[in-house]
């Protein structure tokens, strides 16, 4: 098949792909500047198996919930309940984290051994999020996630500005630190949620770390790493999806690969400036 | 007049933990206290007790209003080795972060916001680095952006959470004699915490001893005796004088 080819068929048959996984890479490269500025990466690694396990627990025959439902509350409630266990001075943040990460995949293993209404592999596809069968309703979900998370974001960006800079002294002068920390938290909740569902863990997470990583080692000035980040994840998507169909790769590492070139090209061009 | 913030029989803590024990005192419009005690000695506790972000256990707590005519505001600088910034913000945009209370919800920050930013960096002699990133400046560079940070709040009173620790000499030297021109000249309500008996010492009009079982408040002179100071830290202390200025000195003789 040409490239020209690809292009086309992405485009014909896969649209929802396609514009399912820019959209996802561009939030994720936003919400990820935040998460690797404050140093909670982990969390975004945390929530996307706790998605995967809300994903796998709706699998259950007793289980009524849809699976972006089911996915949502999980990761929801695993929000709220960190927000509390991570305030604690007893157990180091690293820990807890730690165990619900472990214990969000062993129990995944668990309720998956339990189902028996589809076949695995059909669930571990599922699991691991398949970009090219993305419904039209999981695509317009995520866009309306998209609008609502970066219109939140964008409305209030002093507020997360500060609160992510200093939310001590933004405490002082009446700003509800608590308060902003945990909208931050649950919005990122709802995208790690709807995103895995749609993209798969191993894209939603990439896209967390990866676009930040490459923004902050090009830029010197903080809206310039949102653009260069949430640019790399625009860019990945595309590449990935016509690298993954010109070489018959799975779309979500292909597109992962791709983001890690240009995170390669950045650190290289970051040290071809410092000589 | 009325204290700007007073303290009536305050008993602060935690949950059941008593940290300060039915302390009264009073802060008033232009006054430069000093908060001084050993760590853990209960000196955060008082200051959130201040920025009414702790209730008191028992007694009250009064922060006034507001002062000729406006809110009254904190202007609060908090230790800088709590900020770890790791993206690259400008000096302009962290010292514009003092504004956004001001800005208000869902909206930017206007000329007169950028009027006061600039006019703020210039009060601390750092108009120069507006467009510096934050996290590549000097320790005491630091400490006057955040104390820019906390004029551009308009602020009555000036809170300092240990500006100077971890300073060398000149750079601590230069922190404590622009909070000085500020209380000076401005005559602004300066709030002093420090562990630093020095700082307190030369620079402060009033200062609060801050322990447990020894809460001790009053004119410099009437506080860090060595006696008290002795009693404070269960070792000899002495209190010397040369050219003008008070020394504390450790291990000295008890008395002599």
């Amino acid at each position: 098949m040409g490239n020209s080819e690809i292009i086309i068929t992405i485009l014909r048959e896969f649209p929802y792909a396609l514009y399912g996984s820019i959209i996802v890479g561009l939030l994720c490269a936003f919400l990820g500047v935040y998460i690797v500025a404050k140093r909670v990466v982990f969390l975004g690694a945390v929530l996307t198996q706790v998605s995967v396990l809300g994903l796998a627990i709706t699998f259950l025959p007793i289980t009524p919930l849809s699976h972006s439902l089911g996915s949502l509350i999980v990761t929801l409630i695993a929000v709220i309940i960190l927000s509390r266990l991570l305030t604690g001075k007893k157990i180091p943040r690293d820990a807890v984290l730690g165990f619900v990460f472990v214990f969000s995949i062993a129990v995944r293993i668990l309720v998956l051994q339990k189902t028996e209404q589809v076949e695995t592999s059909e669930i571990e596809n599922l699991l691991r999020g398949d970009i090219l069968f993305v419904t039209p309703d999981l695509f317009y979900i995520m866009l309306a996630v998209f609008v609502g998370a970066m219109a939140v974001h964008l409305l209030f960006f002093k507020e997360f500005t500060y609160i992510s800079f200093d939310a001590e002294t933004a405490g002082t002068q009446g700003f509800k630190a608590t308060f902003w920390e945990m909208v931050f938290y649950v919005i990122a909740a709802i995208v790690i949620a709807t995103a895995t569902h749609m993209v798969g863990d191993i894209f939603v997470f990439g896209f967390l770390v990866i676009p930040p990583l490459a923004g902050l080692l090009l830029a010197k000035r903080v809206k310039l790493i949102f653009l260069i980040s949430m640019l790399i994840g625009t860019l990945s998507p595309l590449l990935g999806l016509f690298l993954a169909f010109k070489f018959d790769f799975p779309s979500s590492p292909a597109i992962v690969a791709v983001a890690s070139a240009l995170l390669a090209a950045a650190w290289t061009a970051n040290m071809a400036r410092k000589a | 007049m009325a204290p700007l913030i007073e303290f009536q029989n305050a008993t602060l803590g935690y949950g059941r933990k008593v940290v300060l024990h039915d302390i009264s005192f009073a802060i008033h419009a232009g006054d430069y206290f000093g908060m001084v005690g050993p760590n853990g000695a209960g000196k955060t506790t008082l200051l959130r007790a201040i920025l009414g972000a702790l209730k008191p256990l028992a007694g009250e707590v009064h922060v006034r209003a507001e002062t000729s005519g406006e809110p009254l505001r904190f202007g609060y600088v908090p230790q800088r080795d709590s900020i770890d910034s790791i993206l690259p913000y400008t000096v302009q945009e962290v010292v514009m972060m003092g504004r956004y209370r001001e800005v208000g919800l869902l909206r930017s920050p206007r000329q007169k916001d950028s009027d006061i930013v600039r006019e703020s960096l210039r009060h601390v002699d750092i108009e120069d680095l507006h467009n510096f990133a934050f996290r590549e400046l000097s320790g005491g560079q630091k400490q006057r952006v955040l104390i820019a940070r906390a004029l551009a709040t308009k602020p009555a009173i000036l809170i300092l959470d240990e500006p100077t620790n971890g300073m060398d000499l000149s750079s601590r030297i230069s922190i404590l004699e622009l909070i000085r021109k500020l209380h000076d000249e401005d005559q602004m309500t300066v709030i002093l915490v420090t562990h630093l008996l020095d700082d307190v010492a030369n620079y402060v009009k009033r200062v609060a001893i801050v322990e447990r079982n020894f809460f001790q408040v009053g004119n410099v002179d009437e506080v860090l005796t060595e006696e008290n100071l002795s009693t404070l830290y269960q070792m000899p202390i002495q209190v010397a004088h040369l050219n003008g200025s008070k020394l504390i000195l450790a291990g000295g003789v008890r008395g002599k």
